[in-house]
């Protein structure tokens, strides 16, 4: 029984031991969940279906592609000035702005000159704020 | 100890407050999102000042969760879900501002009980752990998780989750500094100059609180603010501390009840609530009037929720276990000022101790004077619009991001790849609060893991080190026996319902 339950360690391979035991716990676990769940899983198509189709589309999918807009071109606009902060102040202010108009419901000269203000003043009043009294350099 | 009560330390907790407030009182916006959002805020305020500001969020953004609950039936955070059940009913009967002035005052009696818990038993169970060699301390681990996936709403997927979190927790080098060997592992080709250190915790949590939950209200095409129409404050209803009569056993009981589920590993609010709620209809004297508009429902509700606030702080700070959700993004505080917590943190840090204490007495304080005497105006913070607040929330996002660890772009990729997984979860019914807690804690089980075996050089030495083992796995076998039992009780009451 000793012998069994004796355990070596080897160093130079130590890193690999325990995500192979959290591997093995995770796909024994996932193998589970899929026996159990079985019939759920196997009926799934139309639980996707019915989340895609009640899904707000444009507001989802435009708010994720005008993030990825936004996170791609921070850097390249901020190179053009660099160590400014220019890339987060020139990308968040158009950034802010689509996406609330992209949120909002109605969308008329009313209800859009606050949103207009507050991503002017918003990303301003942050980029003043890290660039200045708490020195940390945006891109 | 009062020498660090500065002008700035008391703002930072009052406006800390206020903004907790605001958070917890739109819904759809949580105090964890509050926390995450301002936690880059805290990296030039210095410890004491950041955990003031960050604290002052956390008992703000709880508390101000009753007041959607209260004037629309919808619950502002996960954890006001009880609230709604005898507020909004009072609030349709014209008595909206008494109803929230009890849910605030038995909001203060939650919050200071829990306070009391957290001073007296934080230090000793910090303590009796300073003794614990790897063994235990991976067994901790161990039975936190087995805590947490045990009390999930599923107990396979919440077991899963926190593997889940444990495994992604693995990715990068297995770090020299904690005595790994420096090697790559779980790391795709061509990625090992961005994962060479593994996903930052920070963005991922931010990613899964911020981002996500705004994801999931772009879902459902973020629903329209409401108007001051909507809002029944109520003229005619007076509020009286008489209304408290004989509900000193409720209150108390609550928020006992509050804290013990904040000490459990990733047990959420809406629990600590659920369970406050349902005992107080047990042992009230006219539980037919609960759901009607019955007082003693929100106090036990609010008194509930917030003492999780203190409760979720004794396992942070005595084992360097969060509590909750919003206590791990404590840990990112602690992370931004190179402070580890576990058993030696209160002994080697007193002053941070007694700031954090100070800081959450005064928190209540001033969620209590702010909300009682200005509930009227705090009412109209749900009318904010949401298409303002959410953009200005995801620049936030990318600040603290990116701010994080002095500018690596990589980590706001990472905000984004967390919170599409985030939003991907809730769909696949995963849940995120035993995924972080896995997260948080992967690192530190994998090396008293090894380091276990390597000392010992012997599997069966989890068993057999110490009492204080066997207790644990006593504890373990419990946790996961009781769990299965409850399963299956709660399945054969769905089908004898079927």
């Amino acid at each position: 029984m000793g012998d069994l339950t004796r355990v070596t360690i080897d160093f130079d391979t130590s890193h690999l031991i325990f995500p192979t035991i959290i591997a093995i716990v995770l796909g024994l676990l996932g193998l589970a969940i899929v026996i159990r769940d079985r019939a759920r899983i196997a009926a799934s198509g139309s639980y996707w279906r019915e989340s895609w189709s009640a899904m707000d589309k444009p507001r989802f999918l435009g708010a994720l592609a005008l993030t990825l807009l936004y996170f791609s071109l921070m850097v390249p606009v901020g190179d053009i000035w660099p160590n400014t902060g220019m890339g987060f102040l020139l990308c968040s202010v158009p950034y802010v702005l689509a996406t609330g108009i992209l949120f909002m419901h109605e969308r008329g000269f009313r209800q859009i000159l606050p949103l207009l203000i507050v991503a002017l003043v918003g990303p301003t009043f942050v980029w003043w704020l890290f660039t200045y009294p708490l020195f940390l350099t945006l891109p | 100890m009062f020498e660090i009560l500065t002008p700035l330390f008391v703002s930072l907790i009052v406006g800390g407050t206020l903004i907790g407030i605001i958070f917890g009182a739109i819904p759809g916006m949580t105090a964890t999102m509050a926390v995450a959002v301002c936690l880059p805020l805290t990296y030039s305020l210095g410890l004491e000042n950041g955990l003031a500001l960050l604290l002052g969020l956390y008992v703000g953004g709880i508390s101000g969760g009753l007041v959607p609950a209260i004037l629309l039936g919808i619950p502002g955070t996960p954890s006001s879900i009880t609230t709604t059940f005898d507020g909004y009913p009072m609030a349709q009967k014209g008595e909206g501002e008494k109803a929230l002035r009890i849910g605030i005052v038995a909001s203060l009696v939650g919050g200071l009980i829990s306070l009391l818990v957290l001073d007296l038993f934080a230090p000793t169970l910090a303590d009796f752990a300073i003794k614990f060699s790897y063994v235990e301390k991976f067994l901790i681990i161990f039975f936190a998780l087995t805590v947490m996936a045990a009390l999930s709403s599923d107990m396979l997927l919440g077991i899963f989750s926190g593997v889940l979190g444990i495994f992604i927790s693995l990715i990068g080098t297995y770090d020299i500094s904690r005595g790994g060997n420096g090697e790559l592992r779980l790391v795709p080709p061509g990625t090992e100059y961005w994962l060479e250190s593994g996903f930052s915790l920070l963005p991922v949590l931010i990613g899964l609180f911020g981002l996500a939950a705004i994801l999931e209200q772009a879902e459902i095409g973020v629903p329209k603010g409401h108007s001051t129409k909507d809002i029944n404050v109520g003229k005619h209803s007076r509020f009286s501390f008489g209304i408290f009569k004989g509900q000193s056993i409720n209150l108390v009981r609550s928020s006992l009840i509050g804290t013990f589920i904040g000490i459990l590993p990733g047990v959420g609010g809406s629990a600590a609530s659920i369970i406050s709620y349902t005992n107080a209809k047990t042992f009230s004297k006219r539980p037919g009037n609960f759901g009607k508009g019955e007082p003693a429902g929100i106090m036990a509700s609010e008194a509930g929720n917030n003492g999780l606030t203190g409760g979720a702080l004794v396992p942070l700070l005595s084992l360097g276990i969060p509590g909750d959700s919003t206590t791990a993004l404590l840990i990112g505080a602690f992370t931004l000022q190179g402070i580890q917590v576990g058993p030696l943190f209160i002994g080697n840090n007193p002053g941070t101790w007694d700031a954090m204490i100070i800081a959450m007495l005064i928190a209540n304080i001033a969620m209590f004077a702010m909300m009682y005497f200005a509930i009227r105006y705090f009412a109209l913070v749900v009318t904010i619009p949401k298409h303002i607040l959410f953009p200005v929330i995801l620049m936030m996002c990318v600040i603290g991001a990116y701010t994080i660890n002095y500018g690596i772009m990589f980590d706001v990729w990472t905000l984004l790849i967390f919170g599409v997984l985030g939003w991907l979860f809730t769909k696949l019914r995963l849940e995120v609060a035993p995924f972080i807690i896995g997260f948080i804690l992967g690192p530190s089980a994998e090396i008293y893991f090894i380091k276990s075996l390597e000392s010992f050089g012997d599997a069966t030495i989890f068993f057999t080190k110490s009492w204080i083992a066997v207790v644990l796995w006593i504890l373990i076998a419990g946790s996961v026996a009781g769990a299965a039992l409850m399963s299956k009780k709660n399945k054969e009451i769905s089908d004898e319902a079927v």
